[in-house]
């Protein structure tokens, strides 16, 4: 079965964690770590396993930093 | 559409009860959410002479207008009620998830009456309220609480919770206690964590899953995109805070002090807060020894409290809800000297100062310590060392001793002891317990009134009238005294509001006193300024968003897209002027005399310093300002009473009217 999750582009993401309030599955989190230019942050990154594609992340993204991409689901 | 939910959930803790009730379109109109929207419904329904810690003082929890929508810096929540500390409003605010967590429940607000027999805590996921024992949480501090709620609820809700909650401060009815989220960030002013102990309300924990709305969400979006790319760009080499200290020298000798907005985003993001300490302890903008000390008596303290050494141990940015900004950190602070805790929020510069110069204390490492402390415990910082230091200046005075401090030898400077000191008023033990509701409380028990730094009953910030008499006319007229972000004349230069207002004057390159006159002009650059700040917590919007300046930080054009309306900044700055007019009407028919609020002597130059950037300053025209500030309102220049005809003109008389 094909499903669309979220991808995330970090060198445009503010960290501002909309996506992750936004999801109704609960299945973001801000927890990965890295780098806002020098800075150390938190990205948005899938946490759990209940994605449902539903693409309400990627629309609330002020950034355009997220793209809904096809992955085959075992 | 607009972005209001358009329902407030109302909860009476005495019968246990709950109800959804809608608001009309005129009151979001009126005065949008968040603070305009607690103004309302307590003006209109907490009863007069209500006891603040009686069942009929009600306990508001609102998000803006903004939260939601996707614009950036709009995830502050607000709390209000009648404030135990003031007798009058009272209000704090605080970042975090709790803000849009509220709307995701189908609700602009919750209001909160009444007392409960056991300690319970609202349960709410956008389907049912209910209240819940919190006999199990009832004594853990903040912050266990917080973990314990959502260990206890994992699986149970669709969502993660949002949990606001009190900690022992709270639970015992320190009146400088407050309400965290987030393990430990606080919304700390106004003794509003006290009220909700009064109510034996442990916590609020939110799960709801409803869309937020707004009219417009790709103009919104496209605003907060430039921004966002703006600020990507706006980066700092590493290593320069090493010469704010510098900065604040040249600052305090320096006729005025000029910011542009664009610094405060440099600055914010950077460093955060934390940054302005090294600048505010030689600048005279940060007090020292208890108000009453210059930079000589703390020569070099700069370099202790150097922005360099705090981020070096950042282990992560923090941001609240929808901010890109990220002022907060969490910093790893494993093994530093007098520290029991792994981590803490990086502390702000308002807790770095409070018990940092304003105590003459050298250690660093021992702040993290306290704001730790302070975070779990929900007390207030700025409150808390403004009481410590009234407590060292009364004993060096010899107006206290050893018998009385239970045996701390309270001396400027004597970390240990202000340690001790700090952890006997969480836990209300001894000589802790007398200064666990404040220094006026503290000192009309003791003694030493005349070293008790509040006005009206609050603690001010830290920051001092004698460098930025606008701030003084804040301090006293604002319905909430004593708190430090409702104006000053550094922020009035980063925002240009005269771009958006008609009436707002440019800013002047001011901020010291001895070129502050009393005048028209001035009376309307605090009126423009407090009404932007009010405008700004009914958008839900942070302080810094404001203190970017209009050209960022786009609350006009934001509010027009995500309400479909098509205002210019004179209908909003009367909006935030509703606002303010309704809270100072809420002070008036609680009995509470504005006139009675006034900065303690010291604050106002008498005597004057000896030393410093502040050398002989004396406020002179300071209460003439105050009665031109509440001209420029509307209000009777010798009382602060809002006049009939303002309120007429606000409309507030029809708005008083309509019910929810
Ligand atoms: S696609 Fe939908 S369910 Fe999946 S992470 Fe985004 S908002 Fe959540
Ligand atoms: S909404 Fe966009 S910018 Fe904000 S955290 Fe998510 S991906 Fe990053
Ligand atoms: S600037 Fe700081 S306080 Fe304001 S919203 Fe952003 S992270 Fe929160």
């Amino acid at each position: 079965m094909m499903k669309k999750t979220p991808v995330f582009d970090y060198l445009l993401c503010v960290s501002c964690g909309i996506c992750v309030q936004t999801c109704p599955a609960s299945a973001l989190g801000m927890q990965k770590e890295g780098k806002s230019g020098k800075y150390r942050n938190l990205f948005p990154e899938l946490v759990t396993d209940g994605c449902i594609g539903c693409g309400q992340c990627a629309g609330a993204c002020p950034m355009e930093a997220i793209r809904m991409e096809e992955r085959h689901e075992g | 559409m607009t972005s209001f939910m358009g329902k407030i959930l109302r909860v009476d803790l005495s019968s246990g009860t709950s109800e959804e009730v809608a608001v009309p379109a005129e009151v979001y109109e009126a005065v949008l959410s968040g603070k305009g929207l607690e103004a309302w419904y307590l003006y209109n329904n907490i009863p007069a002479g209500a006891d603040p810690l009686g069942p009929d003082n009600i306990l508001a929890f609102a998000a803006g207008a903004l939260c939601g929508t996707g614009a950036f810096l709009t995830g502050r929540w607000s709390v209000a009620c009648k404030s135990p500390l003031t007798g009058g409003w009272g209000d704090a605010n605080c970042g975090g998830l709790f803000a849009p967590a509220i709307k995701q429940c189908g609700y602009d607000a919750i209001f909160i009456s009444g007392i409960a027999k056991e300690p319970v805590y609202l349960f709410c996921d956008g389907k049912k309220a209910e209240l819940r024992s919190a006999a199990a949480y009832w004594g853990l501090d903040a912050t266990e609480a917080e973990k314990a709620l959502h260990a206890d609820l994992d699986g149970v809700c669709r969502k993660k919770p949002c949990v606001a909650c009190i900690g022992p401060a709270g639970e015992k009815l320190s009146q400088i206690s407050g309400i965290c989220n987030e393990g430990g960030r606080i919304a700390a002013r106004s003794g509003v964590g006290a009220v909700m102990g009064s109510k034996k309300l442990k916590a609020v924990v939110l799960a709801g899953t409803k869309p937020m709305p707004c009219n417009d969400p790709d103009t919104v979006k496209a605003l907060s995109r430039d921004l966002g790319r703006k600020l990507l760009k706006m980066t700092l080499p590493s290593g320069l805070g090493v010469f704010i200290g510098a900065g604040g020298r040249m600052m305090g000798h320096l006729p005025s002090m000029p910011l542009d907005g664009s610094l405060t985003a440099y600055m914010f993001r950077e460093w955060g807060t934390q940054a302005n300490t090294s600048l505010a302890i030689p600048s005279g903008d940060g007090p020292i020894k208890n108000w009453g000390g210059t930079p000589k008596d703390v020569r070099l303290m700069d370099a202790v409290y150097n922005p360099e050494k705090i981020n070096k141990i950042e282990m992560a940015k923090y941001h609240c809800y929808s901010c890109p900004l990220g002022c907060g950190g969490r910093l790893n602070i494993r093994g530093k000297k007098y520290v029991s805790f792994d981590a803490t929020h990086k502390p702000e510069y308002e807790t770095l100062e409070a018990f940092g110069p304003l105590l003459m204390n050298w250690s660093l490492d021992s702040i993290y310590q306290l704001n730790e402390m302070l975070n779990r415990a929900g007390m207030d910082a700025i409150s808390a060392g403004n009481t410590v230091a009234w407590a060292i200046e009364c004993y060096e005075k010899g107006i206290l001793n050893l018998r009385q401090t239970d045996g701390l030898s309270l001396r400027w400077g004597n970390t240990e002891a202000i340690l001790s000191l700090v952890e006997k008023m969480i836990a209300r033990e001894g000589f802790g317990d007398a200064l666990a509701d404040g220094v006026k409380r503290a000192s009309e028990k003791f003694g030493g009134k005349e070293y008790a730094m509040h006005i009206g009953g609050q603690e001010p910030g830290m920051h001092d009238a004698r460098n930025d008499p606008q701030l003084g006319v804040h301090f006293v007229a604002e319905p909430a005294p004593g708190k430090h972000t409702v104006g000053m004349s550094l922020e009035y230069g980063a925002m240009s509001l005269c771009d958006i207002c008609s009436w707002a004057p440019p800013a002047r390159l001011h901020a010291k006193s001895k070129d502050l006159e009393d005048s028209e002009d001035m009376a309307l650059i605090t009126k423009a300024n407090a009404c932007y700040t009010m405008l700004t917590d009914g958008a839900g919007g942070c302080y810094y968003g404001q203190m970017m300046g209009v050209h960022m930080w786009k609350l006009v054009e934001y509010l027009n897209a995500a309400e479909g309306w098509n205002y210019d900044g004179d209908h909003y700055m009367e909006i935030g002027e509703r606002i303010q007019t309704l809270r100072q009407m809420f002070n008036v028919k609680q009995g509470v005399d504005p006139a009675s609020f006034k900065l303690p002597k010291r604050m106002l130059g008498e005597p004057p310093l000896p030393a410093g950037p502040l050398k002989g300053v004396t406020l002179a025209q300071h209460r003439a300002q105050v009665s031109s500030h509440w001209r420029a309102f509307g209000w009777d220049d010798k009382t602060g009473v809002p006049l009939e005809e303002t309120i007429r003109r606000l409309g507030i008389d029809k708005l008083t009217e309509v019910e929810a």
